[in-house]
């Protein structure tokens, strides 16, 4: 994509301005992506993704440009802007850069880009048909499968060189269920670190399944009430409790500039203590995985939280610099128009001792969680909020009722502390987080969790 | 990106792979960005993007590809995928290339220029300043932030259809975090246009807005009238802009189907796209499939008067494209969406609004639309944060509560409108409006 000596050249040219490191992030993209709606296969689109990022720090202060003209002039233009806007020129700059090379710890197969798209059709077809099949109130599904192929160059000024390849795929299928005058919705949207043998562990069938069953149980659920709860949440996507409420919090983006309520904790007793929360970006092939991060820093297993003590942060390079800590692999960006900064991978609740039917036992009146959609956090204040995509009331220690259209809001500091019960069934699931970096893959995950007391926004 | 050269490589192997039908989009945009921390520029950010997409007609079907990569090899590359891709639709829909309207409106901007870099680097740091300046609760994490960027769309197909457009905007955030004691708020404020003129009052709102929310205490669940302010309910309108469409409720995702002609909202909800809105700095004359747009009350005293239709769905429905074909980016397919989409002002004053309203909540913070709004139910759940409204005045901050409903019931309760439309900030050609307005017995989740 680009050769060591042009690497070498832009680095030069962009450390040229006084900076004291530079690092060049190029990157080429093959997204394919088929969608499918009301049983016909609708589009095809294939999107390559190609351009250059170039970033140069002094100090903390940095300065970054990027371009999706690829040739040595584009790089090299990049390259000057760093170096005209960061400070005093400097001559005596040499850069020498080193090949690394690093075992892939998430091989994929078939490569998605390399399959005809009526092969990829047909899988998602699979897929919608199922939930349509599912019941006759399912008026509508629709649903997309997506592929990408993910090659990126790391090149940095401490003589780093370095490539990764990073093959995912995910199949999404979306059911409504009508009557009554009233739409309901499920879905489901399982993807990993694979190629396109995702299938063999994925049935698309199940998907749509998955979907339309969802679906049909919020036709028949009320509105759930409002009011403070003591509520179970289910594991998989339940996780994203944890991903808002604390993980956001733990990022060095905010952490570093004073921004978060984590910073200045680490030690503390900041959860309860059956809480031990970990961001682990090496699970093989895993939706939040990649053997480097996008700074090249190779991803590693980072225990946030041990048994309710807050042990680590999630630091980037430019947040280990403010800090004053050593760099997490955390380092993510959704493409080379971004600058990389701290972002989680696969970041989830371990197992812990309580059995899962006494967590539901134990409430006498509340609810039961089981999906959840996505959420948001203001990591300052660690006022947080995330949607309850199926959820039941729970009387008497049993699952009741369903009940539709609730969201859960609460602080971090204080829900952390009210996570009273941790079950032992942890699965993770597949997200996409925006935040200052773009759009990035992460997997949540924990086991079934009763918390305590929570803001359940009903009505 | 050379445009033309670019175009040349597609037409030529458009032709030389038979293909009657087909077209060429691009966009290239320039950007320049500077981030303050404390009293420096801790970030500065410079982008040159491009990308192209070509997309034909092949048996009835339109296949699309799109790429950066600018070569003529790329190019050819890019038409073979999109004959590949369409090829395996199955979707019956009409498709077009579109020969043209009978006229185009004339953007009234002055041309786009990107900022100087030392000047947006000079305002932000000024704007740190005077934030820093306008409280000593003021503290770290605080950031200013100026910007400027320029980007230009061309469309080219087979035809001979040959249409471009250039937009432009500058402007600012500026986002305090203020400390009292052990309590942290932060507050965001931003004004974007096409200079950076109007930039001076922007700390001293954004430091007003973090501080107003200190000593917020929690509310009591039950059913409240609600003001909401219109930087929040646009928010609304952003969350739910997609029932509008044509395609959604062709597709049954859109319980506003069949509906045009009907009474959907309250009496005095009347709501406007206008892609050539004078003031703003995204105006564009053309769609993404090169329809002319043109201003419509989507929602007129109530009454729905029409959905938002690209060529596809418009042949599909017997009508007019409405010209909402959007390219979100150069890859995104075609696909419906609203340009300056706002709820038309009222005539009252926000005092008149919150003296009409003796007990309520007064929301100014909503967040999590991207989870907690659903589109097809119309149901959400939406975090936010405000203040208490006591005899008919604002009253002490409130946080930690929810607003619950269903957009179409939240239509027709619209009682008030105030008159002042707030705009927000422009995705692609979109952008939202709303003024203040109040809405009675809303589901409020807190303590």
């Amino acid at each position: 994509m680009i050769s060591k000596a042009f690497a070498e050249e832009a680095l030069c040219c962009a450390l040229s301005g006084g900076a004291d490191f530079a690092e060049l992030y190029g990157e080429i993209t093959r997204n394919n992506v088929v969608t499918m709606v009301d049983g016909k296969i609708e589009r095809a689109n294939d999107t390559l993704i190609s351009g250059v990022g170039i970033r140069a720090f002094l100090g903390t202060r940095t300065v970054f440009a990027s371009t999706s003209d690829l040739s040595r002039d584009g790089l090299m233009k990049c390259a000057r802007a760093v170096a005209a806007a960061i400070g005093e020129l400097r001559e005596d700059v040499h850069v020498t850069l080193r090949e690394r090379f690093l075992p892939n710890l998430h091989p994929a197969r078939i490569v998605p880009s390399s399959v005809d798209a009526k092969e990829r059709a047909d899988l998602l077809r699979r897929g919608c048909f199922a939930a349509k099949e599912y019941d006759p109130a399912i008026s509508q599904v629709t649903g997309s499968l997506a592929g990408v192929d993910h090659t990126i160059l790391v090149a940095n000024t401490e003589g780093l060189y370095t490539t990764d390849r990073h093959i995912r795929t995910r199949i999404g299928v979306s059911a409504v269920a009508s009557g009554d005058g009233i739409n309901q919705s499920g879905s489901a949207f399982p993807g990993a670190g694979l190629g396109l043998e995702l299938f063999d562990r994925v049935d698309p069938r199940d998907v749509g399944v998955e979907a339309a069953r969802q679906a049909m149980v919020n036709l028949r659920a009320d509105y759930c009430p409002a009011g403070k709860m003591t509520v179970a949440i289910e594991n998989g996507f339940g996780g994203v409790i944890f991903h808002e409420a604390c993980g956001h919090s733990l990022e060095a983006t905010s952490v570093a500039i004073g921004a978060s309520q984590m910073a200045g904790k680490l030690g503390e007793k900041i959860a309860n203590e059956k809480v031990t929360a970990i961001d682990d970006g090496t699970i093989p092939n895993a939706w939040g995985s990649v053997n480097i991060d996008d700074e090249g820093t190779p991803t590693q297993r980072n225990v946030l939280i041990e048994n309710g003590v807050l042990k680590s942060y999630m630091i980037d390079r430019l947040g280990s610099r403010r800090m004053g800590m050593p760099m997490t692999g955390n380092g993510r960006r959704q493409s080379y128009t971004y600058a990389a900064t701290s972002r989680m991978t696969n970041t989830f609740i371990a197992n812990g001792p309580d059995r899962n039917e006494d967590i539901i036992a134990s409430i006498e009146n509340g609810l039961y969680c089981r999906k959840m959609g996505g959420g948001s956090v203001n990591p300052l204040t660690g006022a947080f909020n995330f949607a309850v995509t199926e959820g039941y009331l729970v009387r008497n220690g049993k699952i009741c009722e369903p009940v539709r259209g609730a969201s859960l809001i609460g602080t971090g500091s204080e829900i952390l502390q009210n996570i009273d019960m941790v079950g032992q069934n942890l699965e993770t699931a597949q997200g996409m987080c925006g935040s200052e970096s773009g759009s990035v893959p992460t997997d949540v995950g924990q086991p079934l969790i009763r918390v305590s007391s929570i803001t359940v926004g009903g009505r | 990106m050379n445009f033309e050269r670019m175009k040349n490589a597609l037409v030529r192997a458009a032709q030389s792979m038979g293909l009657e039908q087909y077209e060429i989009y691009a966009q290239t945009g320039e950007s320049v960005s500077v981030e303050t921390l404390k009293d420096e520029v801790s970030s500065f950010v410079f982008g040159t993007e491009g990308g192209i997409c070509f997309r034909c007609i092949v048996d009835g079907k339109m296949g699309y590809a799109s790429g950066e990569l600018m070569t003529e090899e790329a190019m050819e590359d890019l038409v073979r995928a999109a004959i590949s891709n369409a090829r395996c639709i199955d979707n019956e829909d009409e498709v077009f290339i579109f020969k043209g309207s009978p006229a185009y409106e004339t953007v009234d901007l002055a041309p786009a220029v990107l900022a100087d870099a030392a000047q947006v680097r000079a305002t932000a740091l000024e704007l740190q300043k005077a934030t820093y300046a306008a409280s000593d609760k003021v503290g770290d994490g605080t950031q200013s932030v100026a910007l400027s960027f320029t980007a230009e769309e061309h469309l080219y197909n087979s035809h001979g259809l040959s249409l471009s457009n250039r937009v432009g905007l500058r402007g600012a955030y500026v986002a305090p975090v203020v400390r009292d004691g052990d309590e942290a708020q932060n507050h965001t404020e931003f004004a974007l246009g096409m200079g950076f003129e109007s930039l001076s009052d922007l700390p001293q709102k954004a430091v007003c807005g973090a501080l107003d929310k200190l000593g917020a205490v929690t509310v009591p669940s039950g059913k409240y009238d609600v003001i909401f302010d219109g930087k929040q309910f646009r928010g609304f309108l952003s969350a739910f802009s997609g029932v509008f469409s044509a395609k959604n409720a062709q597709q049954g995702l859109s319980l506003l189907a069949g509906k045009e002609g009907s009474a959907v909202a309250a009496s005095c909800v009347t709501l406007t796209d206008d892609p050539m809105r004078k003031g703003s700095p995204m105006q564009t004359p053309f769609d993404g499939e090169g329809v002319a747009t043109a201003r419509r009350c989507v929602i007129e005293n109530g009454t729905l008067k029409t959905l938002l239709y690209d060529l596809t769905t418009a042949a599909k429905a017997g009508v007019a494209s409405t010209g909402n074909g959007q390219k979100g980016s150069y890859a995104a397919p075609v696909s419906i969406a609203p340009y300056n989409f706002s709820v038309a002002p009222g005539t009252l004053t926000e005092e008149e609004l919150f003296a009409q309203t003796p007990d309520g909540i007064y929301i100014t913070e909503c967040k999590g639309f991207h989870a907690g709004a659903n589109e097809v139910t119309g149901d959400f759940s939406i975090e936010s944060a405000g203040f208490r409204i006591r005899n008919g005045k604002r009253a002490e901050p409130i946080k930690s509560f929810t607003v619950a409903g269903n957009f179409f019931d939240l239509l027709k309760a619209i009682d008030l409108i105030a008159n002042d439309v707030k705009w927000g900030i422009p995705r692609g050609y979109t952008v939202f409006g709303s003024p203040s307005l109040r809405v009675r017995n809303m589901s409020i989740a807190g303590d």
